[in-house]
């Protein structure tokens, strides 16, 4: 299972075979095209290309149709400046300059960019049919910001009345967005609010709450999937987003992932996150970005998890750093492999042997991920298996699972690196290909000459 | 006059800014940090005696909350305000009188970079801390900050930076400023950065927080 059917079981909190990934690539993709952020953003056909060069790449689950938080406030009269490799920015705040909420609209669908993203939504629908689209809408109190700047911090306390006016009226922006983006074949809505990380729950409570609680409702009615991300340290606030009813949060390295996983279980919502987007995925390389993620997958689990990095990548992301997540995400074996050897650099206890040798017999150690769930292992141990068999009770032979603490150790005592691999007498003999049986045939029989001179 | 420094430290902390200000909710129809300052002043208390004694201590505790994480931006923006009508009354006092500041603090977001809430609130508690501080703006070129420093050679840096891409862009300020005034001290803060960034760059300081600003200068100073 993969793409949309796999996401929809982690977000309906389903035991899944693999964790679903989803990279959250916005005008990173520009990046794959050799695009600045401002040809990106601004032309369907480029976000068309940069989603499928990157789906090639990254080989996702699920992916945004775009990340631009800016697009409804455009779509307002926010003036932007746009910039080369990063997403544009908000520069004006119409409500600060004589515009008053009273003559606001929400905008047609057909305006700005708004019909740019909806068209490349579809056209992605057609060419993907089973992966998630995620259809980001800009959260309600992100886009106040952006129509009130900084000044509704202090009309929250001041004025409540003002800011729940104004929240009322981004709220009908989101629903409109949401609802444009579900007829468009989006499967999820991201509802991006990471202003929201800048107030207290109370005031989340009180101002915010209402609004995204009536999105998620919108979006459940129209049997679409909601995630809710922010950006941010917003862990004051995880509670109070789960109480809001999304399908999924999201959120960045500024949040441990264990504690977000315990709050968002004990809310029945399912979570995502949290590879870290600067220092590893940015600043890191492949190694370190397979390590983040497989620490991610292993502190997520596979009830309700979905990997992704923090928030939207940095444009300039190496794109290998990405590849090798993808890779680890669909290679079990590889997981195993890196757990082990993450291991060996812990203090892992290294396992005292002299007993284990036999001077009269041989004995082979195969070190697996666990031969009933992967196939390469299956097979090792059934090669080891009838080879032993011609040898009666001279051979003795053990499987040892890296799934359990066990295995991790002797795989750290042997020196064994790759799995699978059969140690015969201690010498790391056959490495990750399965021998002809033969093969291990003619080393146990060395062995056996060995210990009978 | 104890009682009315403490009392008006409340005001700072809880973010009462005026009789008729609704904020805090449990603050109201008291006297707000407006009035309070007024009085004290009237009352033969020195603008230095006032900053002392209920300012700079009511912004400390504002600090060390936003910093454990019990308020948030809302409610130091209303400290800050209250904080700032406080000041209305003290600045032609300090202006005139023989008051010593603690130091001057140079903040802007680094050049590329548009966001200015966290550089902000670092400027408000800094200033509210006893520094003056000279708020050079968002996308602040490396030629304006040393322009700056020429102009005011006794003064701390501070680099703020929101977006991943313009970090990069404080890594060139730093150098640049450090190879013309090698002494120059520069501290640096905002979402992506963290320490080992800053110790990459080779900037002096990093904070999470506007109070670890704070702390940083005070060490200096002291």
């Amino acid at each position: 299972m993969k793409g949309f059917e796999l996401i929809k079981k982690a977000m309906r909190l389903q035991e899944v075979e693999r964790i679903p990934w989803v990279p959250f690539v916005g005008s990173h993709a520009g990046e794959l095209l050799g695009l600045t952020a401002t040809e990106y953003l601004q032309s369907t056909d480029k976000i068309v290309e940069g989603v499928n060069k990157a789906i090639e790449l990254y080989n996702p689950d699920g992916i945004p149709v775009a990340f631009d938080l800016q697009i409804e406030a455009e779509a307002l009269g926010c003036q932007l400046a746009w910039a080369k490799d990063n997403p544009p920015a908000v520069i004006s705040h119409p409500l600060t300059e004589g515009i008053a909420i009273d003559d606001l609209k929400v905008p047609c669908a057909c305006k700005g960019r708004i019909s740019m993203v909806l068209e490349a939504t579809r056209r992605l629908r057609e060419q993907h049919p089973d992966l998630a689209l995620y259809g980001l809408i800009t959260g309600p109190f992100t886009l106040a910001l952006h129509l009130l700047g900084t000044d509704i911090f202090m009309q929250m306390m001041m004025e409540p009345d003002k800011v729940h006016k104004l929240m009322r009226f981004t709220t009908n922006v989101a629903k409109m967005m949401a609802s444009k983006y579900i007829e468009s074949g989006a499967d999820i809505i991201a509802v991006v609010d990471p202003m929201t990380s800048q107030i207290d729950p109370l005031s989340f409570e009180t101002f915010v709450t209402p609004c995204v609680t009536e999105i998620f409702d919108m979006v459940r009615e129209a049997e679409a999937l909601s995630s809710f991300f922010v950006c941010g340290n917003a862990k004051q606030n995880i509670e109070v987003m789960c109480q809001t009813k999304p399908d999924n949060i999201s959120i960045d390295e500024n949040i441990p992932l264990d504690y977000v996983r315990d709050v968002a279980l004990r809310h029945n919502v399912s979570f995502g996150g949290n590879i870290k987007l600067t220092v590893v995925l940015l600043m890191g390389d492949e190694e370190a970005s397979r390590r983040d993620a497989l620490e991610c997958m292993d502190i997520g689990g596979k009830k309700g998890f979905i990997l992704a990095p923090g928030c939207d990548l940095a444009m300039a992301t190496p794109k290998e750093n990405l590849m090798a997540v993808a890779e680890l995400v669909h290679d079990e074996l590889l997981q195993g492999e890196l757990r082990a050897s993450e291991a060996n650099v812990g203090n892992i206890e290294l396992m005292d042997l002299s007993n284990h040798w036999d001077n009269n017999r041989v004995v082979i150690d195969i070190i697996t991920l666990d031969s009933s769930s992967c196939a390469p292992c299956q097979y090792m141990v059934n090669a080891v298996s009838r080879a032993a068999d011609d040898f009666g009770d001279k051979v003795v032979y053990q499987e040892h699972r890296i799934k359990e603490v066990e295995g991790v150790r002797m795989m750290a005592t042997l020196g064994v690196q790759n799995l699978p691999t059969i140690v015969i007498d201690g010498n790391i003999d056959f490495v990750s290909q399965i021998p002809p049986i033969q093969d291990i045939k003619d080393r146990i029989a060395a062995c056996l000459a060995a210990k009978q001179q | 006059m104890e009682e009315l420094f403490s009392k008006l430290a409340d005001c700072i902390e809880f973010g009462k800014i005026d009789e008729v200000s609704p904020y805090p909710p449990n603050f109201k129809g008291q006297t707000g940090a407006d009035e309070i300052t007024a009085q004290v002043l009237a009352k033969g208390a020195s603008a230095q005696d006032v900053l002392n004694n209920a300012l700079i201590p009511g912004m400390e505790k504002v600090g060390v909350k936003f910093r454990e994480g019990t308020i948030f931006v809302p409610q130091v923006l209303m400290s800050a305000k209250a904080m700032k009508t406080a000041m209305v009354h003290l600045k032609p006092l300090l202006k005139q009188g023989n008051v010593k500041q603690k130091g001057t603090f140079v903040i802007g977001t680094v050049e590329g970079d548009l966001h200015d809430i966290g550089k902000n609130l670092v400027a408000m508690m800094v200033e509210g801390n006893g520094y003056e501080v000279i708020d050079m703006g968002t996308d602040v070129s490396v030629d304006a900050f040393v322009q700056q420093i020429e102009k005011t050679p006794d003064c701390v840096v501070g680099l703020s930076a929101l977006l991943t891409t313009t970090m990069v862009n404080m890594e060139k300020i730093v150098k640049n400023v450090k190879e013309k005034f090698p002494h120059q001290k520069v501290c640096i803060g905002g979402a992506p950065v963290n320490n080992e960034f800053c110790d990459k760059i080779g900037a002096d300081n990093y904070s999470a927080d506007p109070q670890g600003v704070v702390d940083f200068l005070n060490t200096l100073a002291s």
